[in-house]
């Protein structure tokens, strides 16, 4: 277990006992090693290449239905009930997270249940069991998901989603991860052999395993695996996201005593291309995921005590609420520029908007100036390598970069700043970054949409209320914000209810 | 301690030994933990681990919403966290935020019932730096109350985030009608009319700090590639000007519940009926039996390979979820039960079956094989959970919490080896009786819980 940190910091290929490796589907489905001899862990991640772009119309959440069920299904031998009592004594786990382009199964366990534990995780993706009684609780936990938490009871992910939604409508990311109300009510369990039978083939399936396992283990793993069909991978084409004009407000409304806002746009940049890289230093300047480094977070949070917390993301950030790091495996070739203001209370959220908008026009207009570059290029330098100080985080980063067909994240990360320069931050933020012709999701109380809305369209004047003075500078730089233009486009704007979203 | 399950610890503790030199095969926890106490009080936590220029620094204030004696000072304990990161006179905000971001730490602090954390993982090479930073903030906080002021509108925000899930709601409840004196009857973040009133509180504040901000009150832990010498050097160099403190608390004890309570909540948005079932329980002991007991008494009831899990989550599927968990406290805390019922036609049937199964555990002893197999479950999953300087540096920070010394992971766990049927049929006829019992439903229309 202590090997595992072993690998924290280390750039080579061969490091301490800890091996890259890749190999293609000769023989089998492609593997990506990260083995660490002495490792008594070891962690599985096997990648599906299909996500919610594969779902068929009609039936959305295909994809993640039969995937859930497979991770918590039963194998061929083995009911569902059977498998939990195999690896509970064990404390090993088969999870399984469903994206927009790709699936992932975790599997962590001890070295002592190696064996037992491959057995069954190799069961559960080729022989896997498909009981009605199964399929029908794994499909109601995603309707109950859908319409009674996600629309209702966690208000910063709904309005997450509900701005993915309405930037992606017409386009493959258009769905949730795990579908539609009347797409997963419409899958039978017969599509879902189907999916399985078309979907899980040696080209789709990409293992990947870390920690202390026998070298023997990768050999017998290929010739498991080409069991299944060969396959080939058929990329789902990306159509261009519809193109935004001015801001196009989405007023989400349901009982809530505080407003969550997140705000976007797509971007046509990747891990994949240099100016990522200049964007990673602007964005962690401007909105550093849960840290007080950013520039929202400070002017928001810490000058006037508006919520929480305040960020902004070059790409999809999943997770990241128990811990300050992302959930792996959520690659995406259409990126995203987003920002998320926590929630806010209501008669300071048009005030809050404006003053991130506010924020974003500065860090556009005037970007970094060469100490703020210098600083920030510091600390993403360092700060990144301890977003991967587990095995199983450095495996999940490895296939990423795999999957974006670049060299390891966290090192291209190191290698791409040590020559970054500000020039190339600023010009990345003016060709990436813009606060006009943007998507603004609000969620706010059953009842005041029509009012909030209104607010937005004509312009009002939204003055902040605060508890106590503040400083003479914010009070200046309010006035401001308190007027700083909103140009809505009312034609495609809207009001709706929660109840209404993610029905098709 | 299973056959196989020794060997694990084993081989771990082998791993440790390579680095620490002091293998300690009966113990769960496989690494050498350092343990000095200064002069002022501090204690000083170290744990070498094999993390090359990585350590973990928390620093463990065992104060948390417990210490929230006064009316209308709940939440107090974690307004106060915030209040830690508005600076210094020799680090201003501004000067300590640009610091930590000078050597690329993640740096945060959390607060539960009985503790509050303030923990950073950077570069080994930023030692002297986070104790610089770290021993000037916990002697010399200072803080205007306008900053005081603003920061309480972040709390509210915090309030707030959470105030659309059920389960803030329901904590609430059951704690505010579980307990009648002690201070766990409010949850950490503090009921809502003390939050809005945190603007109104600048001078307690100072009070507040003023008390339970003292090195004796306090452990700093360190994990990860470090050298002892040195840090112990670091140590003398920052802490030794910080004084003890006077203050003694005294938290009333909590009288033996009298007779069941109910709660109905109605929920103005959509959700799935929730009820939650909530007993007091013992208070965290590495020498008394009854928590470890009732931990694993809380896997063969309500873990994944349980009877009733199996009949309500798998068979039937009239629930979504069903689980329960004692909160590990250093006062008696609650047994917490929740299911998420789909249909609320079955909320009465759901509720005999969680009755029913709670009174078979009190008079159907577990097999030995069951028992066996639980306990192989609780171990290594906590051995598994040590898989980076931050997380071993957490699980310590646990028992430090506890019992204010982290060797009692150690005794903690060695209690799990000793626990037989018996005693898990014995503390569950203690813990889950009827008086001793609060309910709560939670759903969207009028569904009263069952008497």
């Amino acid at each position: 277990m202590k090997i595992l940190n072993c690998i924290l910091l280390m750039s080579a290929v061969v490091l301490l006992g800890t091996t890259y490796c890749v190999s293609n589907n000769q023989g089998g489905p492609r593997i990506t090693e990260l083995r660490s001899e002495n490792s008594p862990l070891i962690t599985f991640r096997i990648i599906l290449r299909a996500g919610a772009i594969n779902d068929p119309k009609g039936k959305e959440g295909l994809n993640a239905l039969t995937a859930t069920l497979i991770a918590e299904g039963g194998t061929s031998e083995l009911t569902y009930s059977q498998v939990v009592e195999k690896l509970y004594p064990w404390a090993a786990n088969i999870d399984v997270q469903t994206d927009q382009e790709i699936s992932t199964f975790i599997g962590d366990v001890h070295r002592d249940h190696l064996d037992k534990f491959y057995k069954l995780v190799s069961d559960l993706l080729l022989h896997p069991r498909f009981d009605l009684s199964d399929f029908q609780r794994v499909k109601d936990r995603g309707l109950n998901y859908l319409k009674n938490s996600l629309r209702s009871t966690n208000d910063e992910s709904l309005g997450k989603q509900a701005l993915t939604a309405v930037m992606f409508e017409g386009h493959p990311y258009g769905h949730t991860e795990i579908g539609t109300v009347q797409g997963l009510t419409a899958i039978t369990l017969d599509d879902v052999k189907a999916y399985y039978k078309n979907t899980y083939t040696q080209a789709n399936l990409w293992i990947g395993i870390g920690g202390g396992y026998p070298a023997t283990l990768i050999d017998q793993m290929k010739e498991d695996f080409s069991s299944l069909p060969a396959g080939q991978v058929t990329e789902v084409p990306l159509s261009a996201p519809a193109p935004i004009k001015d801001m196009e407000v989405t007023v989400v409304e349901k009982p809530t005593r505080a407003y969550a806002v997140s705000m976007g746009y797509p971007i046509n940049v990747t891990r994949k291309d240099k100016d990522f890289y200049a964007l990673l230093v602007a964005n962690s300047y401007f909105g550093e995921h849960r840290t007080f480094n950013g520039v929202l977070m400070n002017r928001l949070r810490g000058d006037r005590g508006l919520n929480y917390g305040d960020y902004s993301y070059i790409e999809k950030f999943v997770g990241g609420l128990g811990s300050p790091f992302p959930d792996l495996n959520t690659p995406l070739r259409q990126q995203y520029f987003s920002i998320w203001l926590r929630p806010v209370q209501p008669e300071n959220t048009h005030f809050a908007i404006r003053n991130a908008l506010f924020e974003l026009k500065n860090l556009v207009e005037k970007g970094l100036t060469k100490e703020n570059f210098e600083n920030t290029r510091k600390f993403v330098t360092s700060y990144s390598k301890l977003w991967a100080s587990t095995i199983n985080r450095r495996l999940g980063y490895k296939m990423d970069s795999e999957f974006y067909g670049t060299d390891y994240y966290i090192d291209r990360i190191e290698r791409e700043l040590k020559t970054l320069t500000v020039d190339e931050v600023n010009a990345a933020i003016t060709k990436y970054l813009h606060p006009s012709d943007i998507k603004i999701a609000v969620v706010v109380d059953e009842g005041k949409g029509q009012q909030f809305f209104n607010a937005m369209v004509e312009n009002t004047l939204s003055p902040i209320k605060y508890a106590s003075s503040v400083p003479q500078n914010i009070q200046d730089e309010d006035k401001l914000i308190t007027v700083f233009p909103l140009t809505v486009n009312e034609a495609k704007s809207k009001v709706v209810n929660a109840k209404e979203l993610f029905e098709k | 301690m299973s056959r196989f399950l020794g060997i694990s610890l084993i081989s771990l503790a082998a791993l440790a030994c390579a680095l620490a030199g002091e293998p300690k095969e009966s113990n769960i926890f496989p690494y050498k933990i350092n343990q000095v106490t200064s002069g002022n009080g501090l204690k000083i936590v170290s744990i070498p681990f094999d993390s090359p220029g990585i350590i973990a620094y928390y620093t463990v204030v065992r104060t948390g919403s417990r210490n929230e004696i006064e009316p209308g000072k709940s939440g107090f304990a974690h307004f106060f966290e915030h209040m830690m990161f508005r600076g210094t006179e020799k680090y201003p905000k501004t000067k300590f935020n640009e610091l930590l971001k000078s050597i690329g730490a993640d740096n945060n602090a959390s607060t539960s019932d009985d503790e509050t954390i303030y923990h950073t993982q950077a570069s080994s090479d930023a030692l002297e730096t986070i104790i610089d930073m770290e021993s000037d903030r916990f002697m010399n906080l200072k803080y205007s109350e306008e900053d005081f002021k603003t920061e309480s509108g972040a709390i509210l925000g915090e309030y707030n985030k959470s105030s659309s899930m059920p389960f803030q709601t329901i904590e609430e409840k059951v704690r505010d009608a579980a307990y009648q004196i002690h201070t766990y009857k409010h949850t950490t973040i503090g009921f809502l009319k003390d939050i809005q009133d945190m603007p109104n509180q600048y001078q307690y504040s100072l009070t507040f700090f003023d008390r339970w901000y003292r090195p004796e009150n306090c452990v700093v832990v360190v994990v990860g590639d470090f050298d002892q010498a040195r840090l112990m050097q670091l140590v003398q160099k920052y802490y030794s000007g910080w004084k003890r403190g006077t203050y003694s608390l005294n938290i009333p004890a909590e009288p033996p519940q009298k007779e069941e309570k109910m709660i109905n909540v109605p929920w103005k948005a959509k959700t799935l009926p929730i009820l939650s079932i909530a007993y007091h329980a013992p208070a965290f002991s590495d020498k008394e039996i009854d928590m470890a007991a009732l931990n694993l008494l809380s896997q063969v009831v309500f873990s994944q390979t349980s009877d009733l899990y199996n009949k309500l989550v798998v068979a039937d599927q009239t629930v979504e979820s069903v689980e329960g968990s004692l909160e590990e406290n250093r006062d008696p805390g609650l047994f917490y039960i929740f299911s998420r019922i789909k249909d609320p036609v079955n909320i009465p049937k759901v509720q005999d079956a969680i009755l029913a199964a709670i009174e078979d555990a009190k008079s159907k002893p577990v097999s030995s094989e069951r028992l066996a197999s639980i306990k192989s479950h609780v171990k290594y999953d906590f051995a598994m959970g040590l898989d980076n300087a931050d997380h071993v540096a957490r699980q310590i920070s646990h028992y430090i919490e506890l019992a204010n010394d982290p060797e009692s992971v150690n005794r903690f766990y060695a209690l799990y080896d000793k626990v037989t049927p018996e005693d898990i049929m014995a503390v569950a006829k203690k813990v889950f009786t009827t008086n001793n019992r609060t309910v709560l439903l939670l759903a969207e229309e009028k569904h009263e819980v069952k008497q």
